[in-house]
């Protein structure tokens, strides 16, 4: 559990290595009953120009959302999450969430921090750069 | 590729548009799919009334009703999101979902070449009308025949 007191500005947060698949991938699809073709088509992918069939955005925020709960434990809540996503991610690679403490600051009379994310491939390149805030309970 | 742009009055006149709002409950079941999507943990057992995570949101979006936004371009391609929460997202709670149109642009250039850029938001609130929590997403419509490749746009 992350606690306000204890931290820094450019304290890491524990990494996140995922390998996010085919069916991630449909269990996306399923869970808002959105199916673009692009996650489970290798053709409808190549048509858009794509090498292969893609990581869906949303799941990225989720493992970005994911990285940030799992640092903060108890301690506080997320307040916001975004991502931009600079490239696509293919299934079946490895990709790991990256976060540090940017800001730490008091905000309505709560303790809150601002987290960078990214998420970075198996080339070492930065496919999404993230944000989060949080609001901590001490 | 277009060399004038397709955001026509009609279409700029969406920006603003919002759906009807309509009624959503926080489910153990949506809550248990969120989990297993994300491959995230609820620590202890879960409760009516208690905080759960509050990324179940991707499981309620598509609840409310969207707005049409024509399809000016043949391909498209999520280029961000976001969820932002007032409070703590909690089991049992009942929320109304309405979605709207929040900007429309265009860009000449680039990587995919012409390409238009629309931002639409759900916005969660509860039964009497306070905001909960909002996500959003900006789609990038382009035309994959103009694109040179699948790098950032």
């Amino acid at each position: 559990m992350s606690r306000y007191g204890d931290l820094h500005e450019g304290d890491e947060i524990p990494s996140l290595e995922l390998k996010p698949g085919l069916g991630m991938a449909i269990r996306y699809c399923a869970i808002g009953w959105v199916f673009p073709p692009i996650f489970f088509d290798v053709e409808a992918a190549h048509a858009q120009g794509m090498p292969g069939m893609m990581v869906p955005g949303p799941l990225k925020l989720g493992f970005l959302y994911r990285a940030v709960e799992e640092w903060l434990g108890d301690g506080g809540f997320v307040r916001h999450v975004r991502a931009a996503h600079r490239r696509p991610d293919l299934q079946g690679r490895t990709i790991t969430v990256t976060g540090r403490v940017a800001r730490l600051y008091e905000e309505e009379g709560s303790h809150r921090a601002d987290i960078e994310l990214a998420v970075v491939n198996d080339e070492g390149q930065q496919s999404v750069r993230g944000f989060a805030s949080v609001q901590f309970f001490d | 590729m277009p060399e004038e742009s397709l955001i026509t009055p009609e279409v700029r006149a969406l920006v603003g548009r919002e759906s009807p709002a309509v009624p959503v409950r926080v489910t153990r079941r949506a809550v248990e799919r969120t989990l297993e999507l994300y491959q995230g943990a609820h620590p202890g057992t879960l409760e009516p009334g208690k905080p759960v995570t509050s990324f179940v949101l991707v499981a309620l979006d598509n609840e409310a009703e969207a707005i049409d936004v024509p399809q000016l371009l043949p391909d498209s391609l999520l280029i961000s999101n976001e969820m932002e929460f007032d409070r703590q997202i909690v089991l049992g709670d009942d929320l109304m979902a309405t979605w709207r149109v929040a900007d429309i642009s265009e860009r000449f250039g680039g990587r995919f070449g012409y390409s238009v850029y629309v931002r639409t938001e759900t916005v969660f609130r509860d039964p009497v009308g306070n905001p909960v929590a909002r996500s959003a997403r900006t789609m990038m419509h382009y035309d994959a025949r103009n694109a040179a490749g699948g790098e950032e746009p």
